[in-house]
């Protein structure tokens, strides 16, 4: 599978502070990439570069093969972007704001019609867009990326002020792009669920750096095996399970408790099992404990700060 | 070019812009047709028309040149578009061009409405009260021709507000670089060194001294052109962030 986005060393300085460090990232062809990480850990900046807005101190960044440092028009030539701030021109209407984009990159007013279908937005399309809901306008800024049909789609946060239908349409249309147009879809988000329930690839940033990439699929089956358990007396389970030579770890769900060394899961669940019921603790369901994105974030950002501690 | 050119007429044509274009020649044709009406005899038309032209040029083409380009400025800034625009395939010096030549095309508009309005407001007045409606025909051609130059003397002020206005997010600088330039171009009007301050280069198309009007004509047209290009490049190669 070739690369739609690559970035090989992107790192960005503003000042003395470092908000992108080293950054190799692969997107590859006709996947929708998850670019996860909380505010502030630069995954506007890495996009910015990308999209040749921003020059970056070290590294480049290269579309389709296209090295965005040198030949800007034509890597943006293979973008559409929906970025944090739209741009729209309040006065005017939806269809003329997608009007002036299609302009400049010389499409025909067909276009126009074919993208507002795709977002169904064309009922709306002759209201001024200083009347738009917010969501309305992610729908449009969706719909102005579009244009042209490029094959990748750069989305800074896309599910922004969208009601939660809006966000579940959002992530179903996204997800099925891949398969519809061909198209390679980057998103960021600081939202765990949404690039779960949207990416079949991620990269996770921290702190500049990016700590983790990979299929979700494959980052997910990669996960040590954890056995799920749910008992009536959580506090009195943990006891028994400490005495017993386990690390419980509570969550949302119950217990988590990984097995030994060494040991399978069904050995773990059975000798869980005989501990709990030998510590007084009730047992109601015991398996193995569905891997979470959110796994493989905390583990990611875990090692991280080992690594940081230890350097 | 004519894309991106038409685009841009395309947002000022839903802007305040042709209001703008219409008020200040509207404005001077006011003052110039109440003017008339005080008095008892009739001036010349030369001296109607250059009281119209140096209103023009040492206020009403400052202020409006300010008011422009922060307009056209102010309608990228306010949605916070450059970062849609700047990742678009077009060369990004052509947004800027394109804004550059839609204020001089509108100053240049200004221009010639000026003239129309003033020999409408002269004409209605003596109309109105025969004894001042100044005798013979204007001479147009010649006062069109000194407005071009007040224009192309205007070239470099229109280069640096536009830079300004483009160059801060906020329109506060161009708004307060705007005011000072034509506070001082209104009261040191005859001022000698007046020739080499760009507020001022547009009025000294009006003196008597040919050195000045050369002079202010060369900096204000030939450097001005300089400074816009240069403007359009480093406005194009800076990063907004």
């Amino acid at each position: 599978m070739s690369a739609a986005i690559e970035t090989q060393g992107l790192s960005r300085r503003f000042g003395q502070r470092r908000a992108v460090d080293d950054l190799s990232m692969t997107v590859p062809e006709r996947v929708v990439y998850g670019f996860l990480g909380r505010n502030g850990a630069g995954k506007t900046t890495t996009l910015k570069m990308i999209l040749g807005l921003i020059r970056p101190s070290a590294g480049t960044a290269r579309i389709n093969g296209i090295d965005v440092a040198r030949d800007r028009i034509g890597a943006a030539r293979q973008v559409g972007a929906l970025l944090e701030a739209h741009g729209f021109y309040g006065n005017l209407t939806g269809r003329e704001n997608l009007g002036l984009t299609a302009t400049l990159i010389g499409l025909r007013n067909s276009e126009i019609d074919r993208v507002l279908d795709v977002v169904e937005m064309r009922a709306d399309a002759d209201r001024k867009v200083g009347g738009y809901s917010l969501g309305m306008r992610q729908r449009l800024g969706l719909a102005r990326a579009m244009l042209g049909a490029p094959p990748i789609l750069v989305l800074d946060e896309p599910t922004n002020g969208l009601d939660p239908d809006g966000i579940a349409d959002m992530r179903r249309f996204l997800r099925s792009l891949p398969d519809r147009t061909g198209a390679t879809v980057l998103l960021s988000s600081h939202l765990l669920g949404e690039i779960e329930q949207t990416a079949t690839h991620v990269g996770v940033v921290n702190d500049g750096r990016l700590v983790l990439e990979g299929e979700l699929s494959r980052l997910k089956a990669d996960l040590a095996p954890e056995i799920l358990l749910r008992t009536g007396d959580d506090a009195r389970a943990v006891q028994a399970l400490l005495a017993g030579g386990y690390s419980p770890v509570a969550f949302e769900g119950g217990l988590s408790v990984a097995p030994r060394p060494g040991q399978d899961l069904d050995q773990a669940a059975a000798e869980l099992v005989r501990v709990l019921v030998a510590g007084g603790a009730p047992v109601f369901a015991v398996g193995p404990k569905p891997r979470s994105l959110e796994d493989i974030y905390r583990g990611a950002a875990a090692s991280r700060s080992s690594q940081a501690e230890a350097a | 070019m004519l894309a991106v050119l038409s685009v841009e007429l395309r947002k000022l044509n839903r802007s305040l812009a042709a209001l703008l274009a219409v008020a200040a020649p509207t404005l001077i044709a006011i003052f110039l047709f109440f003017n008339l009406l005080r008095g008892k005899k009739a001036p010349p038309w030369e001296m109607c028309l250059q009281m119209s032209g140096m209103v023009w040029a040492f206020f009403m083409l400052p202020m409006s040149v300010t008011a422009l380009t922060a307009l056209v400025a102010q309608m990228e800034h306010a949605p916070r578009s450059w970062d849609h625009l700047r990742a678009l395939p077009v060369a990004r010096w052509k947004l800027y061009a394109a804004k550059a030549v839609c204020v001089v095309a509108l100053v240049a508009a200004m221009s010639v409405l000026n003239l129309i309005f003033t020999w409408g407001a002269v004409t209605l007045a003596g109309t109105i009260k025969p004894a001042v409606m100044p005798a013979g025909a204007p001479d147009l051609a010649k006062h069109a021709v000194l407005l071009a130059k007040v224009l192309a003397a205007a070239t470099l002020m229109i280069a640096i507000q536009l830079w300004t206005a483009l160059r801060f997010a906020s329109f506060v600088p161009a708004l307060a670089l705007g005011i000072g330039g034509t506070f001082f171009s209104v009261v040191a009007t005859a001022a000698k060194q007046g020739v080499f301050f760009p507020w001022q280069m547009p009025v000294n198309m009006m003196a008597r001294d040919a050195w000045r009007i050369e002079t202010a004509l060369a900096l204000g047209g030939g450097l001005g052109l300089l400074v816009l290009i240069a403007a359009i490049i480093h406005l194009s190669r800076r990063e907004v962030l």
